[in-house]
């Protein structure tokens, strides 16, 4: 089982695409990572004219990039990516965030890491100033990750 | 579909980042998939990938490979669809060179096939000559008058009309520049004559864009009384449908032609572009009949090798010392063509370094 399957919610995350169909800044699962599409070429075909894809992507969340070849007439996955912005309500000494949403639910299992990510970084240094703060979070594939943040006016 | 009306992301390039805490809140079991010891990502800055790039050749040598008499007959192939995808006249030349010269019809023929899909109204006078050509092979004859239809000009209307009609000429070529010269007048009037349905070819009939369906064009397709233009019509509506039952209907149509052998030829190419299993069966058949016109055996075993299953695979296995040239040859270029579309190889052209000096 690899490791981002998930049991629970793959259904709705996903959705069908012909790579065929797919271009520059599109999403797409690559080797089962969310990625954005930075470079996309088809094959030189044969007789029965078929094309393969070649899609060099960048995973949403790590930067890393990814690479894969497949048929244009194959589907390929396309994961769901959304963006939601959360008022930041604190940040505790492990750097989980308490966040509240436009419906004024909050949630506390987001981390930050302050060693390595300069947006999480200077989030924690502005609420310690005491700044109030909008917090974006992006999701795709079961996974989110806190990538802008706004100071409230 | 895509991109579902979301913001587009900027990547954020960083080494970590954070998923949901997992024993936080119900239902937020996610898997560590970034965990530290994940070790997925062969990123495209693999050896293998600089390797591909460091085998291209130039476009002299793919011209070379193509007229070479010592290259295999599949590598000859790929060397053909190489220079299909170069747009200047030496690339032609070498074409128009190859199929005045090469000693294997299977490879004229697909010669006069490219000169026809890269529309090189330039080769025209070679193509005419090949279709004139009483000592040539039929096969090639009928593929220089499609590339006539596939050009599209009206040029070629008074050599298609002598070659239509007349007892003394083979009934394929004379399908073949009927065919052409419908082809022609349709683009004359307007029709558009390019690729569809995604399939990266021009084909010798466009598809129907009224009718969908499939009874219906399997009905037209199947009744030999309609013209052939018509036929072929619904043959390429069919294709560009796609699925189980459109392939079916294609297979029925293959087996319940009696007369034209260039129609069962042509469905065999079709079903090539389809790459449904279900055709196999179908195409066994015909490859395994030896009392079938070569053209379509040839035809049948390049679609097993295009759909690439292990069964089509086996069976090609057992024709590579058949007795006719042109399906000895096919099985060939169809093992190779099958292990191309299995393999994560992303060109099946010769495909050239644009950084090495190419025209002499």
């Amino acid at each position: 089982m690899s490791e981002h399957d998930s049991g629970s919610s793959g259904a709705s995350n996903t959705v069908p695409v012909q790579a065929g169909a797919l271009k520059k800044g599109s999403h797409v699962v690559i080797k089962g990572f969310p990625c954005k599409i930075i470079d996309y070429s088809t094959s030189k075909t044969g007789k029965h004219g078929h094309a393969k894809a070649n899609i060099v992507g960048i995973d949403i969340f790590t930067g890393k990039k990814y690479e894969d070849i497949s048929p244009s007439s194959h589907n390929m996955m396309s994961p769901v990516v959304t963006r939601k912005d959360f008022q930041l309500i604190d940040i505790d000494e492990e750097g989980y965030v308490t966040i509240m949403d436009d419906k004024n639910e909050t949630r506390s299992d987001l981390r930050l890491d302050f060693e390595n990510d300069d947006i999480h970084k200077k989030a924690k240094e502005d609420f310690e100033e005491g700044k109030d703060l909008l917090l974006t979070v992006l999701s795709a594939l079961d996974t989110e990750k806190v990538i802008a943040v706004k100071e409230l006016q | 579909m895509r991109g579902l009306g979301l913001p587009s992301t900027e990547p954020v390039v960083q080494p970590q980042h954070y998923l949901r805490r997992p024993s936080a809140l119900r239902s937020l079991n996610s898997p560590a998939r970034y965990s530290s010891e994940n070790k997925e990502g062969k990123t495209c800055d693999s050896p293998v990938q600089k390797k591909r790039i460091a085998k291209m050749p130039s476009q002299n040598q793919i011209e070379e490979m193509l007229l070479s008499r010592t290259s295999p007959v599949a590598a000859r192939m790929r060397a053909i669809f190489g220079l299909k995808g170069l747009d200047n006249s030496a690339a032609i030349s070498a074409l128009e060179k190859s199929l005045k010269n090469d000693s294997s019809a299977l490879v004229r023929h697909e010669v006069a096939y490219v000169l026809g899909q890269k529309k090189a109204i330039s080769a025209l006078p070679t193509l005419y000559a090949t279709l004139e050509d009483k000592g040539e092979d039929v096969m090639v004859r009928h593929e220089a008058a499609e590339a006539m239809g596939a050009i599209g000009d009206s040029t070629a209307v008074p050599i298609l009309e002598k070659y239509a009609k007349g007892d003394d000429i083979p009934l394929e070529i004379r399908e073949t520049c009927v065919l052409a010269l419908e082809k022609i007048r349709w683009i004359a009037s307007g029709g558009a004559g390019g690729p569809t349905g995604g399939y990266n070819s021009l084909d010798p009939a466009p598809p129907e864009s009224s009718e969908s369906d499939i009874e219906e064009l399997k009905n037209t397709l199947c009744d030999g009384k309609r013209d052939m233009f018509k036929r072929y019509r619904a043959m390429f509506t069919l294709r560009n449908i796609g699925g189980e039952k459109a392939t079916l209907a294609l297979c029925e149509g293959m087996e319940r032609e009696r007369g034209s052998a260039l129609f069962r030829h042509e469905v065999a190419y079709v079903l090539g572009q389809l790459q449904r299993e279900e055709a196999v069966p179908t195409l066994i058949k015909f490859l395994k009949d030896d009392k079938e016109a070569d053209m379509v055996r040839h035809e049948a075993a390049e679609a097993l090798g295009a759909i690439g299953s292990k069964e089509a695979e086996a069976e090609l296995e057992l024709f590579k010392k058949d007795k006719a040239d042109v399906v000895r040859e096919s099985v060939e270029v169809a093992l190779d063509i099958s292990e191309y579309v299995t393999s994560g190889e992303l060109h099946y052209a010769e495909t050239i370094d644009a950084t090495k000096a190419s025209n002499a």
